[in-house]
């Protein structure tokens, strides 16, 4: 039986925000993928169908049970990582998929949010209020850099990069002590040369790409410009459902996965931008009510966790699609065509509606008065 | 937790926010920036992507006859292209194609060999060329389909139509005058292409251009045949240079048919030297001659200098004009002559002897009102103005001359227009080969109606001079080959010297024989001009021209459906006989008989 008052907490808002996007990403998809034989919106679709179970599945169990068994499922997505990079699939020169038959399946999508759980279990284990210093963050760095490490051999860019970030902002939450973070922001400065070494050399180039994309704008530019045209093609009021050009004609290539926005803002403009923008808005700000709202210090943790991957993909990915970041792969929750990515975001969801019902738990104290 | 520790973290959980919403604002900013300020450049920047300046090929307007028969029309052809740096073995290339395109091999290596993407190698092949370079399978060798204009009747009005270049524009007679007309109005369009150039049909943008309108003419497909076949005659029988006729409409101006001979084909044109593409009825002049006494008399009658039965005496067929050295000479000894027989025999002496009633600047105000020394304005390319001298610059014989058609030139247009304004009561039209011009749909564009030049004669002057003409084809009249059993015909002969190319005065051998006239006299349908030039043998119009005016005005009768009154006549029946009576002194209905 749930619980009456798990029904009385339910976050509906966040749930509606959650659709509404979802919706939104199926239209937008049945767009970009318009013409072609195999209909991506309906594989994206079922993802969406997948996803949500999942989210049911996660909200109904207690997330306290997640706590416990948060390291587990961290250990068991490095496992999955080291999967991939022994019997993945190679798709662009990168070895990011496992094969299971009819689907293939992205673990680093999952150590996304798997990452996370483990940091608000030791976080909010090991509460430092003087804020954290190196040695305190000794065993959190370990827990990025063993996924980081495997992540940049597959190699993918982007997600790793994704976790750097994810951890320094909810460092910057928990507040760690200045010079720990001065040395770690030194320390990353200094593995950049070898991180450059590790590139492979496309990503190089986009790199360099992004600094002077007219310098080459056939070859590794050409996404950036590309992009960039396609959205500014748009306009204010944009060219209609399923009369963008450059996305249409293949001007814009991969503008299903990592490119998606650049096909909504071609086709629904600076209007249909915004509007986008704006629900990502009242998730993130939802999102972090769930975390303000939560009454212990693992699901404040866990919630801003979430929070923060969510809003540090959206801000890469349209950033990379307008010019404003350099381009790496990063999907864009919900919106993007692709499975790992939709289900490890609806987990997140999930937990971030399983937190935010179960703050009851708590106030039970509080019922007496 | 206690509640200051919920402060810090309430605290922590808005600094956050605030951090989120700044980079959500720089998001929106940038969109902002791109999509609205950037906006219209970078859409400009896509529309170049995608739009592809694509050369379609064109559907060129067709050309109709008077009834919708077609004379002109649009068809495909391929046309073969190489990229050149996709050939890998140019000299063998070079040869198999030399060998089936018969092209001369060592240029279309020279071709293949440039560095380029892009070249020609043949324009508008054969079905049967394309398919055996198909067949092939060359690299780098690519086809085009291409409008090709065709004409169906090979010959037939080639000089009327024109023709259309290679890349379907007009080069000459109808074709250059309505090009602007019957091309599709871009000749170019866009379409929508993808990131790999491969064009998207179905978004096909027009951009405001159109298909090219069709051309319905006032032309006779049959009659222009039978004005062709007629001059293709005489110009054989009597091995002529050249010969061309008219056949019009002398009461709006439409033009009926319109023949030089020899013809070209318009299909091949590029084989026929220019001389033989020009239309020369309208680009080239002559001395009219003769016929040009129709003019002169009008003018007497109209200005009443001159009566039909006036007499003159025509000095026996030899008269020096006064204070000149000039002689001028009758074909025919004659004495005294009315004006009226003057034209019937065609007396130059006469002809001079009416003149002198007349003071200069009145015959030549009666020659520019009939049209002579200005373009008749017809719709097509290279008219030109013919030749007379001002008054002023009329020598002492200059103006005798000029009575019997020498010292100015004419282009065959304007001597039958001229001629058509006696046939349609003393009133010029301009002639016209263009009806109207219709889109695909069938919709007029633009319809030309006839335009009234000016009145030249008073309408009794027309009848007077009609009645003369009449005579002139009658048994002893210059005239009398072109008598037509059934109808009555009124016209003119001219048998002009062609002036001595290079020197002055006139050749012995080389003349210009003409037949001018319109018929039935009783309500004119047509009016005919024969020009044929240098026949051998037999040089009088009478006796070349006129039979050529008689066999295209009886087989022309035939297409309008005016049937022979005076065969019917002749068989003595009372009935036939009285409804023919009513017909001439206008009150009938023709469709009666």
């Amino acid at each position: 039986m749930i619980d009456r008052r798990l029904i009385q907490n339910f976050d509906w808002t966040l749930l509606m925000l959650t659709l509404i996007i979802t919706a939104i990403g199926i239209i937008n998809l049945y767009s970009a993928t318009f013409p072609q034989q195999n209909p991506i919106w309906i594989k994206q679709l079922y993802w969406f169908i997948l996803g949500y179970i999942a989210l049911i599945l996660v909200f109904t169990l207690n997330y306290k049970h997640l706590e416990n068994f948060a390291y587990h499922l961290y250990a068991l997505s490095l496992l999955l990582l080291i999967v991939v990079l022994l019997f993945g699939r190679t798709i662009l020169g990168s070895r990011r998929w496992i094969e299971l038959g009819l689907i293939s399946f992205q673990p680093s999508e999952i150590m996304k949010i798997t990452f996370v759980l483990a940091l608000a279990r030791y976080f909010s284990r090991n509460p430092v209020r003087s804020g954290y210093s190196l040695k305190n963050l000794l065993v959190p760095l370990m827990f990025l850099m063993v996924p980081f490490c495997l992540i940049i051999m597959e190699p993918d860019l982007g997600t790793a990069l994704i976790l750097c970030i994810i951890f320094l902002s909810m460092l910057l939450f928990l507040g760690a002590r200045w010079r720990s973070f001065i040395i770690m922001i030194v320390g990353l400065i200094l593995t950049l040369p070898a991180g450059w070494l590790l590139l492979k050399d496309y990503q190089r180039m986009r790199v360099i790409a992004f600094f002077n994309p007219a310098n080459d704008p056939l070859g590794a530019g050409y996404h950036a410009i590309q992009s960039k045209i396609a959205v500014g093609s748009g306009l204010l009021w944009g060219k209609g459902f399923l009369k963008g050009t450059q996305s249409q004609l293949n001007f814009l290539p991969e503008h299903h996965t990592d490119f998606i926005f650049s096909v909504l803002a071609e086709e629904w403009g600076f209007l249909g931008s915004t509007i986008l923008i704006g629900l990502y808005v009242a998730l993130i700000f939802y999102g972090l009510r769930v975390a303000k709202r939560s009454k212990d210090r693992f699901g404040t943790i866990l919630a801003l966790g979430i929070v923060c991957v969510i809003f540090w993909q959206v801000v890469i990915n349209i950033g990379m699609t307008i010019g404003l970041v350099p381009i790496v792969g990063v999907p864009l929750p919900l919106i993007s065509y692709g499975g790992s990515s939709t289900l490890s975001m609806l987990l997140g969801i999930g937990i971030l509606l399983n937190i935010s019902a179960r703050r009851f738990m708590f106030q039970s104290g509080r019922l007496g008065f | 937790m206690n509640t200051n520790a919920k402060k810090w973290i309430r605290f922590r959980i808005y600094m956050v926010l605030i951090c989120f919403l700044l980079f959500f604002t720089a998001l929106a900013v940038r969109a902002f920036q791109l999509q609205v300020l950037k906006g219209e450049y970078l859409r400009t920047l896509a529309e170049k992507e995608y739009t592809g300046i694509i050369r379609l090929a064109q559907d060129r307007g067709v050309i109709y006859d008077r009834h919708k028969e077609i004379l002109a029309i649009s068809s495909y052809a391929y046309s073969i292209f190489a990229d050149p740096t996709q050939i890998t073995d140019p000299y063998s290339v070079a040869c198999k194609l030399s060998a089936i395109l018969k092209l001369n091999n060592r240029k279309l290596l020279n071709n293949l060999k440039k560095k380029r993407s892009f070249v020609w190698v043949k324009r508008q092949v054969t079905d049967g060329e394309a398919e055996e370079v198909r067949r092939l399978r060359i690299k780098g060798i690519h086809f085009l389909r291409e409008n090709r204009r065709y004409y169906p009747d090979v010959y037939l009005a080639c000089h009327l139509l024109g023709f259309a270049g290679v890349d379907a524009q007009g080069l000459e007679g109808l074709e250059l005058s309505y090009d602007k007309y019957l091309k599709t109005k871009t000749g170019y369009s866009t379409a929508m292409r993808d990131a790999l150039g491969r064009r998207i049909y179905s978004k096909i943008d027009f951009g405001g251009s159109r298909q090219g309108y069709d051309l319905i003419l006032t032309i006779d497909k049959r009659i222009q045949h039978i004005t062709e076949m007629g001059l293709k005659k005489v110009s054989q029988n009597t091995q002529a240079k050249g010969a061309m006729a008219i056949v019009m409409n002398p009461k709006t101006g439409e033009i009926l048919a319109m023949a030089n001979y020899p013809p070209f084909n318009p299909n091949t044109f590029l084989r026929y030297p220019p001389s033989v593409r020009r239309n020369r009825i309208i680009t080239d002049t002559f001395e009219p001659g003769s016929t040009f006494k129709v003019f002169l008399i009008a003018g007497a009658l109209e200005e009443g200098t001159v009566k039909p039965n006036h007499m003159f005496f025509c000095e026996n067929g030899n008269y020096r004009i006064k204070g000149t050295s000039a002689i001028i000479k009758d074909v025919h000894q004659h004495g005294w002559l009315s004006a009226s027989d003057i034209i019937k025999f065609s007396s130059n002496i006469g002809a001079v002897k009416i003149g002198q009633t007349l003071n200069s600047s009145c015959l030549f105000r009666y020659i520019k009102a009939f049209g002579f020394g200005e373009k008749t304005g017809i719709d097509l390319p290279g008219e030109v103005r013919g030749f007379i001298n001002p008054p002023i610059k009329w020598s002492k014989v200059d103006k005798h001359y000029i009575a019997f058609g020498y010292g100015i030139a004419t282009t065959a247009i304007q001597l039958l227009s001229a001629f058509s304004a006696i046939a349609n009561d003393g009133v010029l039209m301009r002639p016209f080969v263009v009806k109207e011009i219709i889109n695909k749909d069938g919709k007029t564009i633009k319809r030309f109606a006839p335009h009234v030049v000016r009145r030249v004669v008073s309408s009794k002057t027309a009848r007077e001079v009609t009645s003369i003409l009449e005579k002139v084809v009658e048994k002893d009249g210059t005239g009398r080959m072109a008598f037509l059993e059934g109808y009555r015909v009124a016209g003119k002969t001219g048998t002009a010297r062609k002036a001595k190319s290079g020197g002055k005065g006139y050749s012995k051998d080389k003349y210009v024989a003409s037949f001018m006239g319109f018929a039935p006299v009783e309500d004119p349908q047509i009016a005919v001009l024969v020009v044929v030039d240098e026949p051998k043998g037999v040089e009088y119009g009478g006796v070349v021209a006129a039979p050529v005016f008689k066999e295209i005005t009886q087989k022309t009768m035939v297409c309008l459906n005016i049937p022979p009154q005076r065969v019917l006549m002749a068989q003595g029946k009372p009935g036939v006989l009285r409804q023919w009576i009513s017909i001439i002194d206008g009150n009938g209905n023709k469709d009666d008989s």
